[in-house]
């Protein structure tokens, strides 16, 4: 019995090509889109779960309190004494570890050198996250205060191979290390990647304020690794107060959250937290499912439409003795046979496109085609699909009268089939829309942000690091530039202009309140020329000039600072900043500095020498960008040739920022057009058979006088009607989904009437330009033949 | 083993009743050849469906085999026609996508009855029939009176006590209908197999030993044959 099945099954699917082609293709599409976002569902999921301890890592993290006591916000930059004092003073803490942000270091031996990406580490780090060696002792590689870690390629791209143990390296041309262990190379989804380690000890001997206990400074990470048995909230209970005994004016807490869901529940409120990227991931889910959805009803749609094909059949077999369940096993079989196929085409498909999708959400995601897992998930998939999809059209076929079947006078019009079938391609379309409409939004927004001012002029703007010999020629470097005529402005300052990365607060100023001390200023460190390289507006004043030598102790203020401090006269002003007065040299407008999504902030640029990290220059307008970044390169390298060159376009950087925003562009670009595409598959493939099952009457009617015109609407009009009352519905759905998505921001559009307009005219071209063509095409044909059909 | 009793069938149209069959009653025999006449509309489709319990009547009692039809659920009466009765249609009603040997098969399979027994049934027929180099083409590569055997065939493989033709002959030419008859003939009266069969044909009718007359909804007359 399954193998006759078996083989009807296959030679219907043959027989009728066409349909059997759109109804696979569709479910192919559906099923390989669920499948990436399926895929890139588990990436996120995954993250950080894979270390055999995971479940106890843990992260430092501290809660800022405003002046009325609540928390203001939450991160997770710890200073460097809490780590040892965690250790030792809690029980319950197995190991602790300080480690840093990834920075690109240079690592070099006699024949290469390159920049890696490194983090300082305490040795408690191999302890808490476990790394597979492929050479080295993991309880000794970074307790030797000189030694360096490698990963696999980090090794192999500098050496040329993995058999690197005990070899010499320098580091950041000043100090000699030795590899002590070469690892196998991290996933992907992890929060802590790295090139290299290098023990908490060298950074220490490299930077003597690392060394210092301070409890004020926030520049490092904590991560622990915790007893089975330890008590959380405890813990956290006892945490409250460390920083206040260490340093009686902190205005924080500390407390410790797995690391397990520090990727996907970042977003802290109140200390709380609320979210974060699961949302996205969410909504990938959600979207996984809807598409596959709308591909399982174009599937039914279509099965059941094509029923007075097999009424014949199914009354046949009937009358021989078929039950009502022999038959509905029969057809689940071939829509589970239809499943396997589409699975087989889509599984083909993800593989084909993993790349572009790693590429797009810049993420890298690898099928494990040999974890068992993965296939009985594909197999629930294939069940499922096929038992959904299959269901409805089962029941339906099965249920036929044999008699009104054989004798062709199956009742289709009949009320309740045609309209469940009619409200499946509404909800289809409905979602289709929604999806539309998001992406207009989401690109509005994206613009939005994009066109927002930054306040300063970042084309033709570039960065490199400062470092090495560039701190001691400095002066020589900006000469040689400006003489060379590749720069017309050069300065340095303590951080990039596209990301945020100091703050001060207990500025004092004439005038302030009790309240005014706990305000945060943005705050840059700089030498000269920072205006007039980066272009930022005065509004009052000047920049630091090297005539007036008192500039030395200048400061500038932007105007949101001067409205936060409520001074009325502000150049000239004194603050006491850190101890040292500083006097108000000029008055800047507001720059977006790092995240475009939020509001500016008070700034302040304080004048300070010996502490700078970014070179940023002005590019010569009236020079080509190719001649001008090699003369950079070539200078830079004869005045510090022991570091390799990093040109850096501001505007890249920015652009890079928008990194999120512009993913979830693209991304609802991609599978709301996919949905569309379906949606369009079924409500073609439907529109063809309806045609088919109306050839008499459009030869009749033809005969009777009709012309192409009135024909083509009157067959074209059952299916707008029912794309229309889509639009009605999808409408208000999507307006109060992006509603919801926009309040997310801080920067944010409106939501414009034009974009539901556009959408839903967009919509409806679609749909008939898809309908028409057949039923003009239909109206066209000759009536004889029409009639003759009989 | 076939009694009907005042059967009734009619169908309702925004409360007007208009009736198929009105009153019928009779009683065929085991071994019986008996045919079904009358005009157009006289509903000796209707009465044949009945019978092959393909159609429900409105009212009456059904006794098939001493087995009170009316009263059975689904599944028991499936089952009863499944093995009692087998049908040959008028316009063969045979299923497309299967060629002719899987559609001599197709009600063994709904019997559940094993591979081999099925195989060897199915060659028997294709003996008897003289089709077996015919056996894997499709009904479309036929022609009528091959599709009419490929029918019957079916219907005969079940090995049913009882065949109902709904005018078997009716659309074949005249030499393809007399070798049908023919057949139907020889399975009667060597293989004591009841035959029920609706035709317009006089000629038809002469094959069998009894003849019902249906005139609108009401058998008019009942004789036997010469």
């Amino acid at each position: 019995m399954f193998k006759l099945n078996f083989k009807i099954a296959l030679r219907n699917l043959w027989r009728n090509k066409t349909s059997s082609l759109i109804n696979i293709g569709g479910l192919a599409i559906g099923l390989s889109s669920c499948l990436l976002l399926m895929l890139y569902a588990g990436y996120e999921l995954g993250y950080d779960k894979k270390y055999k301890n995971a479940d106890h890592i843990y992260q430092g993290m501290v809660n800022v309190y405003d002046e009325t006591g609540h928390i203001a916000r939450t991160h997770g930059f710890t200073q460097n004494a809490l780590a040892p004092a965690l250790k030792d003073g809690f029980g319950g803490i197995l190991y602790a570890a300080r480690t840093t942000d990834l920075y690109k270091r240079l690592v070099a031996h006699k024949t290469s050198s390159l920049k890696l990406d490194n983090r300082y580490a305490d040795p408690d780090f191999l302890k808490i996250f476990d790394y597979q060696f492929i050479s080295g002792n993991p309880e000794k590689a970074l307790s030797d205060p000189n030694s360096i870690l490698l990963t696999e390629s980090a090794a192999k791209r500098l050496f040329g191979t993995t058999d690197v143990l005990n070899r010499a390296v320098k580091f950041e041309n000043q100090a000699d290390l030795k590899v002590t262990a070469v690892i196998k190379d991290l996933p992907a989804n992890v929060s802590y990647p790295f090139e290299t380690l290098v023990p908490w000890t060298v950074y220490e001997r490299l930077n003597t304020w690392v060394g210092k206990v301070n409890w004020g400074n926030h520049d490092f990470l904590t991560l622990l690794s915790l007893d089975k048995n330890a008590n959380i909230e405890a813990l956290n209970a006892k945490l409250k107060g460390i920083v206040k005994r260490n340093m009686p004016t902190a205005k924080e807490d500390i407390f410790i959250y797995p690391l397990t869901k520090l990727h996907l529940y970042s977003d802290f409120v109140n200390g709380k937290s609320i979210g974060g990227k699961i949302q996205q991931v969410r909504i990938f889910v959600a979207l996984a499912l809807g598409i596959l959805f709308i591909a399982c009803v174009n599937f039914m749609n279509l099965a059941t439409a094509h029923a007075q094909k097999r009424a014949k059949e199914i009354g046949i077999k009937k009358t021989i003795g078929a039950t009502k369940t022999s038959l509905v096993i029969q057809f689940l079989l071939e829509s589970l046979i239809l499943t396997a196929i589409s699975i087989l085409i889509s599984i083909a498909v993800v593989e084909v496109s993993l790349p572009w999708f790693n590429h797009l959400l810049d993420i890298n995601i690898v099928i494990a085609y040999f974890n068992p897992a993965n296939w009985l998930v594909l197999l629930a998939v294939l069940l499922l699909t096929g038992f959904v999809a299959g269901s409805y059209p089962a029941f339906y076929l099965s249920n036929f009268n044999p008699i009104q079947a054989l004798k062709k006078s199956l009742n289709f019009k009949s009320g309740y089939s045609l309209n469940l079938r009619q409200l499946l391609v509404i909800v289809q379309f409905s979602f289709a829309i929604i999806l539309i409409a998001a992406t207009v939004t989401i690109y509005k927004q994206l613009q939005f942000i994009k066109d927002r001012p930054l306040g300063y002029n970042s084309s033709a703007l570039v960065e490199i690091t400062h470092e090495g010999m560039l701190y001691e020629k400095y002066e020589q470097l900006k000469s040689r530039l400006l003489a060379d005529g590749a720069v017309i402005a050069v300065t340095q300052s303590s951080g990039s202009l596209t990301n945020r990365d100091g703050t001060i607060r207990d500025l004092k100023w004439d005038g302030m309140s009790e309240a005014d001390k706990l305000i945060d200023f943005d705050q840059i460190y700089t030498t000269y020329d920072f205006i007039k390289t980066t272009g930022i507006k005065l509004l009052a004043g000047r920049d630091f000039d090297k005539q007036f030598a008192s500039d030395t102790a200048g400061i500038m203020l932007s105007k949101k600072a001067v409205e936060a401090m409520g001074l009325k006269d502000p150049v000239g002003a004194k603050i006491l900043n850190q101890g040292v007065v500083r006097t108000v040299v000029g008055v800047f407008n507001d720059m977006v500095w790092g995240d475009r999504t939020k509001f500016e902030v008070p700034m302040v640029i304080t004048y300070t020498e010996g502490i700078s990290e970014d070179i940023t220059m002005r590019l010569n307008p009236q020079k080509s960008i190719t001649e001008s970044t090699a003369s950079i390169d070539r200078i830079v390298r004869e005045l510090n040739p022991d570091f390799p060159v990093d040109i850096r376009f501001l505007d890249k950087l920015n652009e890079v920022k928008l990194k999120n925003e512009a993913t979830l562009a693209k991304l609802s670009n991609v599978f709301g057009g996919l949905a569309i595409f379906i949606s369009c598959l079924g409500l073609f493939g439907l529109s063809a058979f309806s045609i088919e099952q109306r050839t008499k009457e459009i030869g009749v009617r033809k005969v009777l006088g009709a012309s192409i015109g009135e024909l083509t609407k009157l067959l074209s009009l059952n299916f707008i009607k029912l794309v229309m009352i889509a639009i009605v519905i999808a409408m208000p759905i999507a307006y109060l989904l992006m509603e919801k998505w926009l309040n997310g921001f801080e920067v944010r559009t409106s939501m414009s009437w034009w974009i539901f307009i556009l959408t839903g005219c967009f919509t409806l071209v679609i749909a008939m330009v898809t309908v028409s063509w057949q039923t003009y095409a239909a109206a066209k044909a000759n009536p004889v033949k029409a009639l003759k059909h009989e | 083993m076939i009694t009907l009793e005042n059967i009734e069938k009619y169908y309702a149209n925004k409360g007007i009743k208009s009736y198929i069959l009105r009153h019928v009653s009779t009683t065929i025999k085991q071994g019986e050849f008996v045919s079904i006449m009358g005009p157009s509309g006289a509903g000796k489709s209707t009465l044949l469906n009945i019978l092959g319990m393909l159609e429900e009547p409105t009212y009456g009692t059904y006794e098939f085999m001493g087995e009170n039809i009316t009263s059975l659920n689904e599944r028991k009466r499936i089952e009863l026609y499944r093995n009692h009765i087998g049908f040959v249609f008028q316009a063969y009603h045979l299923i497309d996508e299967m060629t002719v040997a899987e559609n001599i098969e197709a009600p063994l399979l709904y019997k559940k009855i094993g591979g081999a027994e099925r195989k060897s049934r199915v060659a028997d027929m294709l003996d008897r029939f003289n089709i077996v180099g015919k056996k894997d083409l499709f009904p479309n590569q036929l022609s009528g009176g091959q599709q009419q055997l490929v029918g019957i065939a079916r219907a005969l493989a079940a090995q049913p006590s009882i065949i109902l033709a709904d005018e078997p002959t009716g659309n074949l030419q005249s030499a393809q209908a007399l070798q049908i008859m023919e057949l139907f003939k020889k399975l009667n009266e060597e293989e004591g197999i009841t035959i029920i069969q609706v035709t317009h044909s006089e000629v038809n009718a002469e094959y069998g030993s009894r003849i019902l007359h249906l005139l609108d909804g009401v058998i008019k007359e009942d004789v036997a044959v010469a």
